[in-house]
């Protein structure tokens, strides 16, 4: 297999970001059907690539990029069946999602710097699919976070999207510090970070805990786990596509991939680590969607969520299924961002769900894929959803009943919200000026709808899910077993999913608020957040402040001091009287005088 | 090949045509038109960067310059072509500045020769006594002007700064000075020598706790003197530290360790409380410093190079970005009058170039990949990879305060509704004109080839 068309697949976005970027930042139009072209191209390069590899083979090529002493650091591909399922995955939801943006971003004065963004960041995150190693993969993993800071910060003159862009920058950094001290380990432990020969190594001499516990810094701050999530739901400020795109299908799941990736070097302590933070933050942050006004939150809330099940299926030491998930959730939520956007863009720029309502007969095609990406989302039998969130219960059933709690509490949690959505957008009356009037999106939009939501999210799971991915990991009658995950998947789409329609039927507000206002306050109360505001405003900034009066008052105080008395004394009496008269052209005039004298010694000297 | 790129005068041109023709500015300038002199020191720049240009192509520099007996060796190869780049954008800088500046000719002239001294520094051979003794006195050649022009043409609180930044500079160069006739002349490294060269030539370079005069000069020069001597003239105190104390520090390593993680960690946060651009890039500059001395230090400690090498790399990388970053910052002030960050605010609404090139020089800074400071900080983080989690940690601990102030003043200024007090104060809030734009594309054009090519400067050390 050639790795030329893996140089394509990499440089085509590069290139078209670079030409919009630098050419078509005033012509918008130009810009997108650059960008868009490009993608598109690139899901059939993807496609082609897909098709091509047999099962069982690696494309591999790698080359050293830079060397300091005997330092050598190389770059270069790694593709197996799993990253070209990655790969696909993410330049077909990636081409759709572009198109998507071209009617929802039509309006918009920026949609040359836009596309330009959306292209880098396709380059940036196939990087991370197509990386050989832990220093390509952190190249490319820096470098989507530089675009998702930039998509977020699109409205920038937007105080909140300002504070977002920054606060989704910073947050990840943090977990890349990590990320960083576990590939120096990798590095002085084995001397290499390529994945393939790392894998050798590792398998010779395992890998201590540490190790993993640094990596998984990289994954805690991509895909927003626990107690590092707190920019994900921010990062909502950003376009709604570049939601869609970035923080849910692919950017947030890039580190549920780079687990999977380095699965062989994850102790059991940190799986366990990585199981108990995902089940829990699965089950609470459920919860948490129910408690949000503004749809995209609720979706992001719901996002976490799913990040969530993700890590407690790489907990559980099926990395296969994280990845399955992540695949099916990157076409269903995809589906259920752009509906949002398709909802947004109709109602005239309304995120409250309280200010919709009777939505369904103004925006039949949007309601079909959402109501349909809905279900997915709820694991309905035989939907993309279930695929990997029936394995994924059914793997915690029999890991304990703790566990499989949490990841229960999730599933019906993920029925409540997705009722309640279903309720408050689309049925009963309008309840705003804004939805009264809200008119359905061009066919820009809605065409990415159907083909996600109709075509992927209903039939994904037939033809990628079961034969690419899970077949090999999972006794075959696990789909079709009827156990405890079956009991509780059906359970709670009945009750959780129909309950929630009737719930929130039953008021003009939100029912919840009206029935508990406390349960309501405890679950959109922010703690985290609030914790880390606290800690900037109340530790930090005073922490600073005060260094650099230490700084000022005590280390250039003492140094003025000391050096501005000992200089003088030790020059004599006639220089004391020059520094002494303040004036700048004398010291000038001493100082160039002595430096020549100096010269003129040392010269003398030779 | 065209022969005159082999010319062995092409470093000696590369050097003394800035120092003649600023020379000749300085005195004789006084009538000529400001077209004139912008064409003079584009003049001066022309061997400069046919010198780059063979650097490039060869991979290494030729022999030994004929009049000037310049040489470039690996390592002042790497920081003499990042000096060719920061010298030009400088001298542009300084160009674009000509209209509102008293007696330009001297300005200008004075910056060539600021310049030129810089060049000689990094263009002698440290590896010989003579070469390093004559590098010493083209670094203290290349002070005079910087003190100069800071005195006359700086701004804020210049005088107080000056005198600072000469009393520091002086006893540091002096100290450093000694310690290295010490080393030149005794056979085997003594551990005073090696102490002085690493403390006074750390002053040079903002070593903590020897920085108090590094933040307030960058701040009170003049953006071009700020180019050159935070982005390159410093970085002689770099190179003599590796040529004659790195591998000999002995008793001084724990020490150096201690100070370097001052420099990483304390200054970091100090550059958190910082509200003026200029002082916070100025600020940042110093705290930058920290894990190039970390490289330094690491290398000392194992006896391997690769820190050294990271170093380097780091150290041209962050000529390159400071550079861009005071040019951008001189910018915002041009337009608004300025440099203090709550005075500022939604400037991208009306300059949406100036901000872009601020963003990127920002992520430059804070070693985002694709620019060359991510190889030097990142080279540096896995030069340190044996030795104890809490320094490595401490050493990476940049990446995230870094982040912090960098996107909180990009935040402050840029985004956000425009302030509508500069709305009334400042008519003329205009984005980068053409010529504007060609100093951070020079700049950042430079980093982001290192960045994507890094082997470009690392092949200089490998024969």
């Amino acid at each position: 297999m050639e790795t030329n068309l893996l140089d394509w697949i990499l440089f085509l976005p590069l290139a078209s970001a670079v030409i919009c970027g630098l050419l078509f930042r005033q012509s918008g139009s130009v810009a997108g059907v650059i960008s868009i072209g490009s993608a598109i191209v690139n899901s059939i390069l993807a496609l082609s690539l897909l098709t091509h590899l047999q099962a069982g083979d690696t494309i591999a090529w790698s080359r050293e990029i830079c060397r300091f002493g005997e330092t050598s650091l190389t770059v270069g591909y790694s593709v197996d069946q799993y990253s070209a399922l990655m790969l696909f995955v993410v330049t077909f939801v990636g081409a759709w999602i572009h198109l998507f943006s071209w009617g929802y971003m039509r309006d918009d004065s920026a949609r040359g710097r836009y596309f330009a963004g959306l292209s880098l960041f396709m380059f940036s995150i196939l990087g991370i699919v197509l990386a050989n190693g832990l220093v390509m993969t952190f190249i490319f993993w820096e470098l989507v976070g530089f675009c998702s800071y930039m998509l977020i910060a699109h409205y920038f003159d937007k105080d909140f999207a300002a504070a977002a862009s920054k606060k989704a920058f910073i947050v990840n950094r943090i977990g890349d510090l990590g990320f960083i001290l576990g590939i120096a380990a990798c590095l002085s432990l084995y001397g290499t970070t390529d994945f393939d020969t790392l894998k050798v190594a590792v398998a010779a001499k395992p890998a201590p805990a540490l190790v993993g516990f640094l990596l998984l810094g990289g994954f805690i701050g991509k895909s927003a786990q626990f107690p590092l999530h707190v920019w994900l739901t921010d990062a909502m400020a950003g376009p709604t596509p570049v939601s869609a795109l970035i923080h849910a299908a692919t950017m947030v799941a890039a580190g549920v991939f780079l687990m999977a990736r380095i699965f062989f070097l994850l102790h059991p302590d940190v799986l366990q680590l990585c199981l108990w933070s995902g089940a829990a933050m699965a089950a609470l942050a459920g919860l948490c969607a129910l408690a949000q006004t503004d749809i995209k939150k609720s979706l992001a809330y719901s996002t976490l969520a799913h990040l969530g099940i993700m890590g407690a299926a790489l907990g559980l030491g099926h990395p296969e299924l994280a990845l399955l998930h992540m695949a099916m959730h990157a076409c269903f939520k995809a589906t259920l961002f752009l509906g949002a956007g398709s909802i947004i863009h109709g109602c005239h720029h309304e995120q409250d769900m309280l200010q919709m309502g009777g939505l369904a007969r103004k925006m039949p095609v949007t309601f079909a894929t959402f109501l349909v990406a809905s279900l997915s989302n709820c694991a309905v039998p035989f939907l993309a959803g279930w695929y990997s969130k029936d394995a994924i219960l059914e793997a915690a059933h029999e890991h304990g009943v703790l566990v499989f709690a949490l990841l229960s509490i999730a599933a019906l949690a993920t029925c409540l919200y997705s009722g309640r959505m279903i309720r408050l957008v689309f049925m009963g009356e309008a309840r705003s000026e804004a939805s009264t009037h809200a008119h359905e999106s061009p066919w820009t939009m809605l065409l990415p709808l159907i083909v996600l939501g109709l075509g992927y999210s209903v039939f994904a799971g037939n033809y990628i899910g079961i034969p690419k991915a899970s077949v090999s990991v999972l006794p075959a009658p696990m789909h079709f077993h009827f156990g405890a995950a079956s009991i509780v998947g059906l359970g709670s789409l009945i009750f959780g999913f129909f309950g929630a329609l009737w719930f929130y039927g039953r008021s003009k507000s939100d029912a919840l608020r009206d029935a508990s206002p406390a349960l309501y306050g405890a679950l959109e109360r922010r703690w985290m957040d609030n914790l880390y505001d606290g800690y900037v405003t109340r530790v930090q900034q005073p922490l600073v402040d005060a260094l650099a009066f230490i700084d000022l008052a005590l280390i250039n105080g003492i140094g003025g001091k000391i050096l501005g008395a000992g200089i003088p004394a030790g020059l004599g009496a006639l220089s004391r009287r020059l520094f002494h008269t303040g004036s700048a052209r004398v010291n000038a005039a001493w100082f160039a005088i002595g430096a020549l004298l100096i010269t003129a010694l040392l010269l003398g000297i030779l | 090949m065209s022969p005159l790129l082999h010319s062995a005068y092409l470093l000696d041109a590369a050097v003394f045509s800035p120092l003649v023709i600023g020379a000749l500015l300085l005195l004789f300038g006084r009538r000529l038109s400001l077209g004139s002199l912008a064409g003079a020191a584009n003049l001066a720049a022309i061997a400069a960067l046919m010198q780059l240009v063979t650097l490039i192509i060869n991979g290494r520099s030729g022999g030994e310059s004929p009049f000037g007996a310049f040489l470039l060796e690996p390592m002042g190869a790497a920081l003499f072509g990042m000096t060719v780049v920061v010298g030009v954008a400088a001298v542009h800088r300084a160009i674009r500045q000509l209209p509102g500046v008293e007696k330009p000719h001297a300005y200008l002239g004075l910056i060539l020769i600021l310049w030129s001294g810089t060049l000689g520094a990094f263009a002698s051979p440290l590896s010989n006594s003579e070469g390093a003794i004559k590098a010493y006195v083209y670094h203290e050649f290349a002070l005079i002007p910087t003190f100069i022009l800071t005195v006359f043409w700086g701004g804020e609180g210049r005088r107080m700064a000056s005198m600072q930044m000469a009393i520091y500079l002086t006893l540091g160069a002096m100290a450093g000075l000694a310690g290295l006739l010490i080393a030149l002349n005794s056979a085997t490294a003594s551990s005073s020598a090696t102490g002085l060269i690493l403390l006074g030539f750390g002053t040079l370079v903002s070593l903590f706790p020897f920085h108090s005069w590094a933040a307030p000069g960058y701040s009170a020069a003049p953006s071009p003197v700020s180019m050159l001597h935070a982005g390159a003239l410093k970085k002689f105190g770099l190179l003599m530290i590796i040529q004659f104390a790195i591998g000999h520090l002995g008793a001084w390593s724990n020490l150096l360790l201690w100070l370097a993680l001052g420099n990483t960690v304390f200054i970091s946060l100090v550059c958190l409380a910082q509200r003026d651009l200029k002082q916070l890039v100025s600020w940042s500059s110093v705290a930058h410093m920290g894990p190039i001395f970390l490289g330094l230090w690491v290398a000392d400690v194992t006896g391997k190079a690769d820190g050294v090498h990271a170093a380097i790399f780091l150290m041209v990388a962050h000529g390159l970005s400071a550079a861009a970053l005071f040019s951008l910052s001189n910018d915002v002030r041009t337009r608004t009058g300025t440099y203090r960050i709550e005075e500022l605010g939604g400037l991208a609404n009306r300059t949406p170039v100036l901000a872009a090139f601020f963003v990127a020089a920002s992520m430059a800074s804070i070693g985002l990949p694709g620019f060359a400071n991510f190889w030097g900080e990142f080279g540096i983080f896995l030069s340190l990879r044996d030795q104890s989690l809490w320094i490595q940690a401490a050493a990476a601990s940049t990446i995230i305060v870094s982040a912090i102030y960098m996107l909180r003043a990009v935040a402050a200024v840029f985004y956000g509704p425009l302030n509508p007090e500069i709305e009334k104060s400042s008519a003329s809030l205009h984005d980068l004109t053409w010529s504007d734009r060609l100093i951070p594309l020079f700049l950042l054009g430079a980093s982001l080839a290192l960045g994507f090519n890094p082997s470009l400067l690392t092949r200089l050390f490998t024969p």
